[in-house]
């Protein structure tokens, strides 16, 4: 099969049409002739595809499973429910995370499903429609028991989802309580309520998994995924197999977003399944499983408070999170750690308390989903502070920039225990209100509300601050005989451009044009170790071990000719591919020829980034049917040092659109049931060309004060920045006393049911 | 089983097909485009979008039994393999307007499509036009100055002919391989 790496082709080589410095996408060459290849498109011989049976009930006792009309089917492999195995591998728990302890997710239920969708049999057949025929022959029992959907009352419901244990799977506290006093004296105290709906990922490649057995009982397996090596040691652990034993392969991926950073059971399943039928065996989820989940994203319910003197100085805030994490605590019993660390945003507050708990629910299990965790804190404390500024008749620019704290004082560690590293957050502020002309806007609004004149309109801000990279990254470079180099990295793109921004990087250090550099990441038989792409870390991460891999393959060139010359170190030196001394000279290629291979490997673990920035929508809401048209977003980020402005710029785009879908248009909703009642894409509304607004970008540049490379993480900005300046900003337009009177998505019915006077009167 | 004549990217294939099998998975199971994707199945996603006879259609909302006796092109028929791009491959290209690159067949064909009814679209046109294919990646922004610029390069000759087939194009297959 094809490796990722390529594109040498000479047209994808020149310049970007749009400015900057960037090369252009390598990864293009085949993405634009429809010669990329993702899981569904490998033709491998005799293979079986997959459909699985999946709980049509959200919480229930499971009786005997029928599969013998299925089996009976011409041209069906084979039928199995958990009855059937001899063993049922579990998902291994994900991160450390130990409330998955005694809530373990089994390949195929077992006694018990928790969520619609939970495979129950897994069908083979040679062909995908004679899989769908038998999986529709197999009959289930399962006596459906009481359903819980909400986090918050199943934190405090009798029922239990697993026998003798809590629902609640996770309870944290970060920082301090909050003295009563505080609260008592106060000038002003504000309170939220405010709920982060589920999301679907909707990557538009589905998950879809291809595993074929080897002859040493090892397994290939072909995912489209974000973490190849994650994948393979939970495989091992699971399958009871060596690590070595597993090879993981990631072609191209059709976007992932957080949801395909786990261990699933359907691929447990599949594995099992190749292991003993001896076969190839692949599964490619359909739209319908897709948007069903897993995963979800999202779903937390948020309480907030927030007390501040009379001049507006914030004097404590208070979260408190109640978040769904579905029926089984998987990866998304992380993401409102995250939220918690982070709670206190780009602000100076002395007491931040947060408390969280992960709720075991009947929806499907969430994960990360692109933000993870921190668009639910931006959006908790930034509708708050603009609440506050309601209160305080103060406007919300001036009283952030009050509160922000000030470039002197970073690096700042916060009450939670997150220690920011660089920036100026006042600065991205002043920034965005030039670029959208805030005061414009402002002395706009007020005209209409005094004639009471003109749709509703509103300017909301959001000055996010995220939390990036995490762990470490191998990342390597080696001097190819034939003149080229060759980077490893254990980071795995999803559609982020690696191929292309990587070798930037190396080049900019070997100072070589980048063409001459290839990369190979995604496979571990190629690539030794690593962790992969999710939390922004690719390039702050991944990119910094390959600069420092780039740096270190120069001190070995240089150290391996002054050995063969026997001259000091000191008097050889390195320049463009080269290293001389005196009159000699010789290219990393020669040297490599001669001396035998010239190789860098490099784990790095750079603390986290703070990534910061302000984003500011100018919205209207129409008056008759409460439709919301986003008139001016613009979003100022600071990344640090950018490699390729053009595919940094191009992921911001992107972010944003999805934070504009989950502000205004997306949720996953289920019936009293559980029984979800978004499965297409006609019930579950992303957004399309016609709802994403013109975007106004601009960029700082505080470089990561913690890598040589300078770059924090990007791509989740707009994710994070973008839903809390479009709630604000309708907010503002209604003109809402009460801020918890509206949720997200923020759809027609929600604003014209939020507050009808606002737009009835056209303004006030 | 029906026997079926398809001529698909310059190349003819006649097969038995069942009646109930999707265009695009006989393009994509039996014929080996596999470049033409499936993002939805329920015709919401564009993903699978091809010509049929020079128009665009969804190719998981027509059945391969209605194709009968019609030209097909894919985004593998646009540009020989290896040989210059499409003016709207090249603008996506350009343009940074791909990401995963997953949704990117059905768009430039819906795109293509677009152009050929209407050679110089505006901004609302562009979006109207292509309101059917839907892109997680990209936010859309550098979709709409991609087809902008191939309107352009178009109108300057730079491709206007209908897109160009190998004549003896075998389908190509990937195989797993390792
Ligand atoms: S796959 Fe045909 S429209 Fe989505
Ligand atoms: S580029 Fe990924 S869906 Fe469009």
């Amino acid at each position: 099969m094809a490796q990722r790496a390529g594109g040498d082709d000479s047209e994808f080589t020149r310049r970007a049409a749009d400015g900057g410095s960037a090369p252009s996408r390598r990864e293009d060459a085949r993405l634009v002739r429809g010669a990329g290849c993702f899981v569904a498109d490998l033709l491998p011989e005799d293979c079986l595809e997959v459909v699985f049976v999946s709980s049509p009930v959200a919480h229930g006792e499971m009786g005997a499973v029928d599969v013998d009309d299925a089996r009976r089917m011409p041209g069906v492999a084979a039928v199995w429910s958990a009855a059937d195995l001899p063993a049922v591998p579990q998902t291994p728990p994900m991160l450390g995370i130990t409330a998955s302890a005694g809530r373990a997710w089994p390949a195929l239920a077992v006694d018990r499903v928790r969520y619609v969708g939970q495979p129950v049999a897994i069908v083979l057949a040679a062909d995908r429609y004679v899989a769908e025929d038998a999986r529709d022959a197999v009959r289930l029992d399962i006596s459906p028991l009481p359903v819980l959907l909400d986090p918050t009352d199943a934190a405090g419901s009798e029922v239990e989802l697993f026998l003798g244990m809590p629902n609640v799977a996770v309870e944290k506290e970060y920082g301090d309580p909050i003295d009563p006093a505080v609260w008592r004296d106060a000038a002003v105290v504000v309170e939220g309520n405010y709920r982060q709906q589920l999301l679907a990922h909707t990557s538009m490649e589905a998950r879809a998994i291809l595993i074929r057995p080897e002859d040493d009982d090892g397994l290939t397996v072909w995912c489209s995924h974000q973490a190849p090596h994650r994948l393979r040691g939970d495989l091992a652990a699971a399958l009871g197999l060596p690590e070595e034993r597993i090879r993981v392969v990631v072609p191209d991926v059709g976007g992932a977003f957080g949801g395909k950073s786990e261990t699933y059971p359907e691929y447990l399943a599949v594995a099992v399944a190749a292991r003993r039928l001896g076969r190839t065996v692949r599964w490619v989820e359909d739209r319908a499983e897709a948007l069903t989940g897993p995963p979800h994203g999202r779903g937390q319910n948020q309480r907030t408070r927030m007390a501040a003197d009379a001049d507006g100085r914030i004097l404590a805030y208070e979260l408190t999170i109640d978040a769904d994490v579905g029926g089984y605590p998987h990866l998304g019993a992380f993401v409102p750690l995250n939220t918690s660390v982070m709670a206190a945003g780009a602000y100076q507050i002395p007491r931040v308390h947060v408390q969280t708990r992960c709720v075991v629910t009947n929806t499907a299990p969430t994960s990360p989903y692109r933000g993870a965790g921190r668009p639910e804190a931006a959006t908790a404390i930034e509708r708050t502070v603009d609440t506050l500024a309601r209160r305080l008749g103060m406007d919300p620019a001036k009283l952030r920039q009050r509160n922000f704290i000030r470039p002197d004082a970073l690096p700042y560690r916060t009450p939670t225990g997150f220690q920011y590293d660089s920036g100026d957050y006042p600065a991205a502020l002043a920034l965005a209100m030039r670029t959208v002309d805030y005061d414009g806007w402002r002395a706009q609004q007020a005209q209409r509300r005094r004639t009471g004149t003109g749709a509703p309109l509103g300017i909301g801000i959001c000055s996010y601050l995220e939390r990036s990279g995490n762990a470490w990254e191998f990342g390597s470079v080696e001097a190819c005989p034939d003149g080229t180099y060759l980077a490893l990295s254990g980071c795995c793109s999803t559609g982020q451009g690696h191929e292309t921004s990587f070798p930037q990087v190396v080049a900019s250090v070997l100072g070589v044009e980048p063409e001459l550099i290839r990369l190979v990441e995604a496979d571990t038989a190629i690539v030794p170790r690593g962790i992969g792409s999710y939390s922004s870390r690719s390039m702050q991460t991944g990119g910094a071990a390959l600069h420092r891999a780039a740096g270190a393959l120069m001190e070995q060139a240089r150290g391996r000719a002054a050995e063969s010359w026997a001259v000091p170190i000191e008097e050889v030196t390195y320049r463009a591919g080269t290293v001389s001394a005196g009159q000699r000279r010789v290219s990393l290629a020669d040297l490599a020829a001669a001396t035998g291979p010239l190789r860098a490997d490099e784990v790095f673990e750079p603390p986290q980034a703070a990534p910061y920035g302000t984003y500011i929508a100018v919205v209207e809401v129409e008056p008759e049917l409460g439709t919301v048209s986003v008139l001016r977003l613009v979003a100022v980020d600071d990344y640090g040092v950018v490699i390729n402005h053009v595919i940094v710029r191009g992921q911001s785009y992107g972010s944003i659109a999805q934070g504009l879908g989950q502000a205004l248009y997306e949720q996953v909703r289920y019936d009293p049931d559980g029984v979800p009642e978004t499965r297409s894409l006609l019930d579950y509304l992303i957004p399309t060309l016609s709802e994403v607004p013109p975007v106004t970008l601009r960029e700082m540049c505080t470089p990561n004060p913690n890598t040589a490379l300078g770059a924090k993480g990007a791509g989740e900005a707009g994710c994070i920045g973008a839903p809390a300046a479009v709630i604000n900003a309708v907010v503002d337009a209604l003109d809402l006393d009460d801020p918890s009177a509206i949720q997200m998505p923020l759809t027609p019915f929600a604003c014209w049911q939020a507050r009808q006077p606002a737009l009835a009167g056209a303004g006030r | 089983m029906t026997r079926i004549k398809l001529n698909v990217d310059g190349v003819r294939y006649d097969d038995d097909v069942e009646p109930r099998t999707l265009l695009v998975q006989h393009l994509r199971d039996r014929i080996g485009k596999v470049g033409t994707v499936v993002g939805c199945d329920t015709s919401n996603c564009g993903a699978c979008t091809v010509l049929l006879d020079g128009v665009s259609v969804k190719s998981c909302s027509v059945l391969a039994v209605q194709a009968d006796g019609k030209a097909v092109t894919t985004i593998e028929g646009l540009a020989e393999p290896g040989g210059a791009l499409h003016p709207v491959q090249r603008a996506f290209h350009e343009r940074h307007a791909l990401q995963c690159g997953y949704c990117t067949p059905g768009m430039i064909m819906a795109s293509v499509s677009l152009l050929a009814d209407n050679p110089d679209p505006t901004d609302a046109e562009i979006r109207e036009g292509l309101e059917g294919n839907l892109c997680r990646c990209t936010g859309y922004q550098n979709i709409v100055r991609a087809v902008h610029d191939a309107a352009a390069a178009m109108a300057d000759g730079g491709g206007a002919a209908p897109p160009q087939v190998p004549a003896q194009a075998a389908p190509e297959q990937r195989e797993v391989a390792v």
